[in-house]
């Protein structure tokens, strides 16, 4: 396994998208980087900026505006990064999968920048905090 | 003015009107040709005067029908004017925004999403689609092409606050559009908020809301009645207890039944513990933003034991599903009911604490006394609901004003504060999660034996509006039924729709230090928060949300300099 | 030929590069454990600090299109060679008590370089939240350089009349005294741990929110290597200005024996009232920090300055 992923393994930078939620993800996500459930164990931490980041937690089913602002989130993160879809929308649009301002889901327009993306879902609607740690870990030992 | 009062106030309009339906006690429906919309809602607005709601659009068959829905709160009663637009070729209507500020968003949703002209409109932006969907193709009709058949159109009528990514930033200044630039716009493309400002203070603030539109109510019509209720609630995440309640209070309307008793009160109790934990939200937000970042910590940690709660009783800490038409689909375990009692005692001596320490506190007051004011005539012209309101001196409350599940039956009261500024409204929060605990106090004493459901074995053909107060105000759901198993027209308004653009009067003329906390003390939902910046006229330096929340933070640091008072330390709450 | 060699040992292995990235990184995993226990959490493993290097090591570099290029790119690696060359310097010195005449002069200059190369990368990446940052900073630089200057020359001052007349700028000469034992010298060694702090980048003088963590304008368009390069340079100040601090104030670095581990202490020692400060206090504004460096700061420099003066004159050395 090449020493880059290795290194991914261990420090994991995260930065949050929000692409059209019901803000149930998003808060849970806040919750998930509370001092409670002490993520920086893992090499965890919260960046405020896309180009710091080394994994995109999504959270939403792509609205038709959100969908520019989430491809070029995406070209401005440095590669090798992970994109995590959190909850169901984010996963295939969840119940909203007939709306017509929908354009998602989040793999399907990250595909069409990167057909080689690296993509986790972590299903839930929303996905609880120990879910979406369980998912994360998951993720980055299967790489 | 009492019901018979209000009635014959009406009569006085009867010449403009072509029938006035009452189908109920609380609920009128006036109806009318569009030429004469403007006049009867002139009169409704600003005579009786009532309260605006929001208004519905509909693509009936033979013609296009705009519902302006509003509320009197002293007897609860709902009264609709239905106005029917005959041209379908060219439908247009006289718009009522420039008496009514409250209206203005509603007639862009329904122009971009129906296609309805409003004349003399003030800003007929796009408002809720987004910025390449195709100029022509009215989603809500019922000839709408389908999305895979939608023809690809050029976009047109940009809002004037836009990015062309990824080179070029335009932004809107109190004078001509000037491109600020190069650089990368991440997530400052296309901001959701952008004030404008001279120097240090407000002048002006524009809002972009497409990010979150998912197309809900043409979703439910192609759902049966008894699924929605798991659609509405994740309208948005905190308020996802009122959504479903509001909405099959509507349904119930219609097929005029009442739920039995357990299940009002078990409605009753979920919603109020849902209120609980959004208060808590809110006061962990506004402390964040004005640095205290104990009282953030604190609060998300209390809110945790409510939502283990709901947690036990429905399944979800989140989106509940309990709620359905007729009744709940779970019920509270009495075996539950002491571990209730337990937490909320622990809820309560907290958020007691904490409210004494606010109250006295000469730094919050300093920092949020007199700041963001929204006086009581904008209140009313702005039809704001919840905390928004109350917090300004109009006490308006669904639960009193029409009240629904088990509200009539338990003692408890309305809060409300004059002042109007963001103190007022943070008061009215605290002292409403007090009143929160003593309801369900009240209700689990209460709760009676008997089944949470009944069987509803279909929906006649009518229309109904069903009401909740969700945390940050009244909720308010239109359905009609034409006797199938789907709804032909759900219209569902939030709170925040309302509350929202009231930032445009209590934001301007504000310092940018305190643009953070006056905005909080709208309590939209937490992401609309983060995509805020702020445009200086003069030097076209750019400030985001996170140069806003440091300069929100300073201040109170500032604040707390001068006034030399020992700081909220967390072992004290 | 093998002074060659050996100086490029120096550099690179012993006490340069090598030493100090190492030393560095375990400094700033003590700083976070540190911090996370104080806030009843468990904290990063210990050898966090190294994987989150070669993690940026290893990923895309993205540089603005419109940024200036060149500067954009050596700033990094300026901070980089400053710091090594001032941390190898003070080892260098410590160790060998070799040194030439005027270096405590060098170092001073070479502590200016990585807050200088932040200014300059900063503002060379073109974006205006960066600009907003590099503001700030330079008021920073600017309000904390000139007292710690001040406060080594408190010290000069202070040794001046112990030490023989032509080696008073001789950084080994000063470490072999230990002015923080006095009035004016403890004074200027406050003013001179707090300025660390603000060199240090940690709070009250940081400039990061508590969501980012990094310094949100100022290095936000940086990624990949040269964040590396950013985040190494981070960790050698860590264990440069303690060390600085060490000899000039507390009376050097000795290198064998008992004496070795008071040293050591005396190095810990530092380090843990630099994570006092950061976990105990609040952030301050930018105006309240300028206001803090030239009036508290000036003023109470200005007081060791002329205790010391007084104490050189008679003789007293408690002054």
């Amino acid at each position: 396994m090449s020493w880059k992923i290795w290194s991914l393994k261990k420090s994991v930078w995260v930065f949050h998208v929000n692409t059209g939620a019901c803000n149930n993800c998003d808060i849970e996500v806040v919750d998930l980087l509370t001092p409670k459930f002490d993520v920086e164990r893992f090499g965890i931490k919260l960046v405020g900026s896309p180009r710091h980041a080394d994994a995109l937690l999504v959270t939403g089913g792509v609205t038709a505006q959100a969908a520019p602002r989430l491809r070029e989130i995406y070209r401005q993160t440095p590669k090798p990064c992970i994109v995590f879809c959190i909850g169901a929308c984010a996963c295939d649009k969840g119940i909203f999968t007939t709306g017509y301002h929908m354009v998602g889901p989040v793999d399907k327009i990250i595909k069409e920048i990167d057909p080689n993306a690296i993509i986790a879902y972590v299903p839930g609607c929303p996905p609880k905090p120990e879910a979406m740690i369980s998912g994360v870990v998951k993720a980055l030992s299967a790489l | 003015m009492n019901q018979q009062q209000l009635n014959s106030k009406l009569e006085e309009i009867k010449d403009k009107l072509i029938d006035i339906e009452q189908k109920a006690e609380n609920r009128i429906f006036l109806l009318c040709e569009a030429e004469n919309a403007c006049a009867v809602n002139k009169f409704l607005f600003e005579d009786v005067p009532l309260r605006f709601v929001i208004a519905t659009g509909i693509d009936s068959d033979d013609c296009f029908e705009v519902l302006y829905h509003y509320a009197y709160d002293p007897t609860g009663c709902v009264v609709t004017v239905k106005t029917f637009i005959r041209d379908r070729q060219n439908p247009s209507i006289e718009s009522i925004a420039p008496f009514l500020p409250a209206a203005e968003w509603i007639e862009r949703e329904m122009h971009d999403l129906l296609g309805i002209d409003f004349k003399n409109h003030p800003d007929m932006r796009r408002l809720i689609l987004s910025d390449d969907w195709p100029e022509g193709v009215y989603p809500m009709r019922k000839d709408a092409p389908k999305p895979k058949e939608r023809p690809d159109g050029q976009p047109s009528r940009r809002p004037t606050v836009q990015s062309q990514s990824p080179a070029q930033r335009t932004v809107r200044l109190s004078k001509p559009i000037v491109a600020v630039g190069p650089f990368h716009p991440l997530q400052e493309e296309m901001e959701f908020f952008q004030l404008t400002v001279d120097g240090e203070i407000v002048t002006d603030i524009d809002m972009r809301i497409s990010y979150n539109h998912r197309g809900i109510e043409k979703i439910s019509e192609s759902l049966q009645f008894d699924q929605v209720p798991l659609l509405v609630s994740r309208i948005c995440g905190i308020c996802s207890a009122s959504h479903p309640l509001a909405y099959v209070n509507a349904v119930e309307e219609i097929a005029g039944v009442t739920p039995p008793d357990r299940a009002q009160y078990v409605r009753t109790i979920i919603a109020e513990l849902e209120r609980i934990h959004s208060h808590m939200l809110w006061v962990g937000l506004a402390g964040h933003f004005i640095g205290y970042d104990t009282v953030f910590m604190w609060a998300w940690r209390y809110r945790e034991p409510v939502l283990d709660l709901l947690e036990e009783i429905t399944g979800n800490r989140n989106n509940y599903g309990n709620v359905k038409v007729g009744g709940c689909r779970e019920d509270i375990p009495d075996e539950l009911i002491p571990r209730i009692l337990k937490d909320l005692d622990l809820i309560e001596k907290k958020t007691e604490m904490l409210t004494k320490a606010v109250l006295d506190d000469p730094i919050i007051h300093a920092r949020l006394k007199g700041v963001g004011t929204l006086t009581k005539e904008d209140a009313i012209k702005y039809a704001v609901a919840g905390p928004t309101a109350r917090g300004s001196g109009v006490a308006i409350d669904v639960r009193a004003d029409e009240p629904y599940a088990a509200y009539a039956d338990l003692d408890w009261k309305v809060i409300s504060q004059p002042e109007g500024d963001v103190f007022a409204k943070a008061v009215v929060r605290l002292l409403e999660t007090l009143e929160s605990v003593k309801i369900i106090r009240q209700a689990l004493k209460k709760l009676p034996k008997g089944p949470i459901d009944m069987e509803v074995k279909e929906i006649p053909p009518g229309e109904g509006c069903g009401r909740a107060e969700a945390p940050r105000g009244e909720t308010f759901h239109y359905v009609r039924s034409d006797g199938g198993n789907r709804p032909t027209r759900h219209k569902a308004r939030a709170p925040s729709y309302v509350n929202v653009p009231s930032f445009r009067a209590s934001c301007i003329g504000q310092h940018i230090a305190d643009v953070t906390i006056t905005l909080a003390a709208v309590d939209p939902c937490y992401s609309c928060t983060e995509r805020l910046a702020v445009v200086d006229g003069h030097s076209n330096i750019v400030h985001d949300y996170e140069a806003l929340l440091k300069l929100s933070r300073e201040k109170t640091a500032r604040l707390k300099k001068e006034i030399g008072a020992p700081e909220l330390k967390m072992e004290d709450l | 030929m093998t002074i060659t060699l050996q100086n490029l040992f120096w550099i690179i292995i012993f006490p340069g590069f090598l030493f100090t990235v190492a030393v560095g990184l375990v400094a700033s995993w003590v700083v976070r454990k540190v911090s996370a226990l104080v806030q009843w959490r468990v904290g990063p493993p210990l050898l966090q600090p190294l994987y989150d290097v070669v993690k940026l090591l290893g990923k895309e570099t993205l540089v603005p299109q419109d940024a200036q290029q060149v500067v954009f790119k050596a700033a990094p690696l300026v901070a980089l060679a400053g710091t090594l060359l001032l941390s190898t310097m003070l080892w260098r010195t410590a160790i060998s008590q070799s040194a030439f005449v005027g270096d405590i002069i060098v170092a001073i200059y070479l502590m200016i370089l990585p807050s200088l190369a932040l200014i300059f990368g900063s503002s060379a990446s073109a974006s205006p939240h960066a600009a907003v940052g590099t503001a700030r900073e330079m008021k920073l630089v600017m309000s904390y350089e000139l007292p710690l200057v001040l406060a080594f020359i408190v010290v000069i001052i202070k040794t001046a009349a112990l030490v023989e007349p032509d080696r008073q700028l001789d950084l080994a000469a000063i470490a072999q005294h230990a002015p923080a034992l006095s009035i004016s010298g403890m004074l200027a060694f406050l003013v001179a741990l707090l300025c660390i702090q603000a060199k240090l980048g940690f709070v009250p003088f940081d400039i990061a929110e508590a969501e980012t963590e990094l310094g949100s304008g100022v290095l936000m368009e940086y990624s990949g290597a040269l964040l590396a390069i950013w985040k190494l340079t981070q960790a050698m100040l860590l264990v440069a200005l303690p060390m600085f601090l060490v000899m000039v104030f507390l009376g050097g670095f000795a290198t064998s024996g008992w004496p070795l581990a008071w040293s050591i202490g005396k190095y810990v020692l530092i380090l843990v009232l630099v994570i006092l400060i950061k976990n105990t206090n609040p952030r301050v504004r930018i105006d309240q920090a300028m206001k803090f460096f030239w009036v508290y700061c000036g003023i109470a420099l200005g007081i060791a300055v002329v205790l010391a003066i007084i104490g050189n004159y008679t003789g007293i050395t408690w002054l």
